[in-house]
């Protein structure tokens, strides 16, 4: 009897606590809310209409390409930017490299959030939504396809990747109790977490291993799931790097100097990393290049295309990073970061959207719809970013 | 179920199961084989019969066959008829080809489906299944004849193909279009001897028909076979589509899977107990996970 | 008609093994030219 009091007491005051946090602090008329909340109404206007009158209504999407912006980019591209969290939860949770513990708590936060948010714009895209549960629940296990391993896990790693971050929930809830038993579960769901995001990452390429006649054959090849897996690593951490900045710049004064590691170090460090995994990435593409004998199909558009994706926008970044490194220059990081992120979105379109049936007449090209839905989901992740950040302890690492 | 396994134990090769689906090979061999339909291009009259009797037998949209002059176009089959015919102009003059889905031995469509909506009946044909698709069109990417049709103005859409008119099939009957073929160009059967009739054919008349039964090797076999006179590129088929059935392209990956889920996080622990190691003998701070 | 063609998977062998030599050497030269940055500060 009075234990349940005690309980609901309890729960009384964490709902206080919570309604209390719920209310949005600071300005309210930032550039970024002024463009970002129309954005976002307009985005749910789209989307009613998307599911009451069928996916044709707002999208450009045709029997020709059954999967489109939504799938390539918010999917495809937005789980392949979330691959910072298992690299650096690797290094250092696994490796125990305590140089960049300070930011593993806000790098497993933007994979979290981006897996909910990305990976979640998958139901947006299904025909058929409300059977989502069918491949989970068990009543259909398709076992031999790659879109149910992958599905399953992102769900498996969605659950990781919170039990990694449950215990900066728990700080902020002051559930001291809670916050023991979820941090001595850290290790075992970064392993876990790390083996899935291998699984997923490399799972994601090969959903295109079936469409052989439909991509060109500059980008298909059978080593597609390797060559996703290892351009996540470098995509994760250019993303790591381009959002470090950001929110640098913006959470200026969340940010205490409770690492004695500079943060310019960690910027480096990471550079490094994503100039040697990159280097790696292009050696792929040439032994790929060479294996196939692609030399023949070069000499025309996609050819040309193709050179601007592998060079300009693997090799020359991989250069960059290397010489920033080198000449501890942070601004040629950060250029270096972006060009590697815009070579990762051209390499994920290339596959699943522009050369994909490559030689069919009336191309693909996303509706105005899509992109505003696109860009609500990517504002809406940095809504529910910001709200975390400024309330848990996300950019601190005490203990 | 254990035929619906077999195939699917052959399909990716398991050896370790290879004796089990040798015994259930010979079991079922008397009770079922695949069927399938053989198109002979050249007795095709292009009357579009088959489009009516088909769209008709599943309530899909009827074309008008006299009046609509479908055929100066090349269509493809959509979410509205599930069959068309097609004429093409070759050297031996007018051609015409029906078009439908090919009844792969080992579809793509269904290695693809997560949900098994797309399935491979015991009989052959595939049949689609909407309570449990989810409208993924992941079959769509991956069909190589790029048959599986999605319907984009509605909100609850389905996936339209040809299932074989698997319901008649059940109650002992034809499909409907090769019941409603006036000319014998469409002939019903198992794929065996479907087999036979053809080369047959292509035997007696060496002059008539080009030497290649199309569907016979294509993606692994398909349950549709085709005939011509003229090379079966110039009346749109793909002939560059390979003869490995497409569920063999994912298999390499979906076999790593499980060994990664074994290895690496073995793997990891090892690394991390190491660098633990290295850390107490290094006199640091011990790690501690907050 | 043509299902059994012979395929040379070893033709471009030559030109893979010589990749993957410079791939060595480059690698190890950029492994030194990022790796220096440190020594160069302290
Ligand atoms: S033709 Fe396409 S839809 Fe038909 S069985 Fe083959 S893969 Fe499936
Ligand atoms: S759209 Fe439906 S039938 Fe096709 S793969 Fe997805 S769940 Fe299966």
């Amino acid at each position: 009897m009075s234990n349940k009091a005690v309980l609901i007491g309890e729960f009384r005051k964490f709902f206080k606590f919570l309604i209390q946090e719920m209310k949005p602090r600071g300005k309210w008329l930032t550039p970024f809310n002024i463009i970002s909340i129309p954005i976002i109404l307009l985005g749910l206007v789209i989307l009613f209409f998307r599911f009451t009158k069928g996916l044709g209504s707002v999208t450009n999407l045709s029997q020709q390409f059954p999967w489109g912006f939504w799938i390539g980019f918010d999917v495809v591209t937005g789980v392949a930017f979330a691959g910072g969290a298992y690299i650096i939860t690797f290094v250092v949770y696994v490796m125990r490299v305590e140089k960049y513990h300070s930011i593993v708590r806000v790098t497993v936060l933007n994979g979290l959030l981006a897996y909910i948010f990305y990976a979640g714009a998958l139901v947006l895209d299904l025909g058929r939504p409300w059977h989502i549960i069918n491949p989970i629940i068990g009543n259909s296990f398709g076992y031999n396809s790659v879109l149910f391993l992958v599905s399953w896990h992102f769900l498996l790693y969605m659950i990781a990747e919170f039990v990694e971050f449950s215990p900066v929930i728990a700080e902020w809830a002051h559930w001291e109790k809670v916050r023991k038993f979820v941090s001595a579960l850290t290790l075992g769901a970064v392993i876990f977490g790390i083996t899935l995001s291998m699984l997923h990452q490399s799972g994601l390429g090969a959903l295109f291993l079936m469409a052989k006649p439909k991509i060109h054959p500059l980008w298909y090849s059978e080593f597609i799931p390797i060559l996703f897996f290892v351009s996540s690593i470098f995509a994760g951490l250019s993303m790591i790097i381009f959002e470090g900045i950001i929110s640098h710049k913006v959470f200026k004064d969340l940010i205490g100097e409770k690492s004695h590691y500079s943060y310019e170090e960690i910027i480096l460090g990471l550079g490094k990393g994503a100039a040697i995994a990159m280097f790696v990435y292009y050696f792929f593409k040439a032994l790929i290049f060479i294996h196939e004998k692609q030399w023949v199909l070069i000499n025309d558009f996609w050819g040309y295309w193709y050179l601007v994706e592998v060079i300009g926008f693997v090799l020359i970044p991989c250069f960059m990073f290397a010489y920033a490194v080198r000449n501890r220059s942070i601004g040629i990081i950060k250029i270096a970061s972006v060009l590697a992120l815009i070579g990762i979105i051209l390499n994920r379109l290339n596959i699943s959207v522009i050369a994909f049936n490559w030689d069919v007449a009336n191309k693909y090209y996303p509706s105005w719809q899509e992109i505003v839905v696109t860009l609500m989901v990517v504002f809406s992740e940095i809504w529910a970013f910001r709200w975390i950040a400024t309330r848990m302890p996300v950019f601190s690492k005490e203990n | 179920m254990n035929r619906r396994n077999f195939i699917r134990t052959t399909a990716t090769i398991s050896i370790a199961a290879l004796p089990l689906g040798k015994l259930n090979a010979q079991e079922n061999k008397e009770k079922k084989e695949f069927v399938g339909v053989l198109v002979d291009t050249t007795r095709c009259l292009g009357c579009r019969l088959c489009e009516v009797a088909c769209s008709e037998e599943h309530g899909n949209y009827v074309p008008d066959v006299k009046n609509d002059h479908a055929l100066e176009k090349i269509r493809d089959t959509s979410e509205k008829q599930w069959t068309v015919v097609n004429r093409f102009e070759t050297k031996n003059g007018e051609v015409f080809v029906k078009r439908q889905c090919m009844h792969c031995w080992q579809p793509a469509c269904t290695a693809a489906c997560l949900t098994n909506a797309m399935f491979k009946t015991k009989e052959g044909p595939i049949t689609w299944d909407g309570d449990k698709c989810m409208g993924c069109r992941y079959c769509m990417v991956s069909c190589p004849f790029d048959i599986p049709k999605f319907e984009y103005n509605k909100w609850n859409p389905k996936i339209q193909k040809c299932n074989m008119c698997y319901e008649r099939l059940q109650e002992g009957k034809k499909p409907a279009c090769v019941q409603a073929c006036p000319k014998d160009a469409l002939l019903f059967g198992i794929k065996r001897e479907l087999m036979e009739v053809a080369r047959h054919r292509v035997y007696s008349y060496p002059d008539k028909y080009v030497h290649k039964i199309y569907g016979e090797h294509e993606v692994g076999g398909t349950g549709w076979l085709y005939l011509s006179a003229v090379p079966f590129e110039q009346i749109g088929f793909r002939t560059d589509l390979g003869t490995t059935p497409y569920p063999e392209y994912t298999k390499e990956f979906l076999f790593s899977v499980p060994l990664v889920l074994f290895g690496v996080p073995a793997l990891l622990f090892g690394l991390n107990l190491l660098t633990d190691r290295k850390n107490e003998l290094n006199k640091n701070e011990r790690w501690e996970n907050e | 008609m043509e299902f059994y063609y012979y395929v040379n998977i070893f033709e471009t062998k030559g030109l893979e093994y010589l990749l993957l030599i410079c791939f060595l050497v480059l690698f190890i030269l950029m492994v030194r030219y990022i790796s220096t940055s440190d020594k160069k500060k302290s």
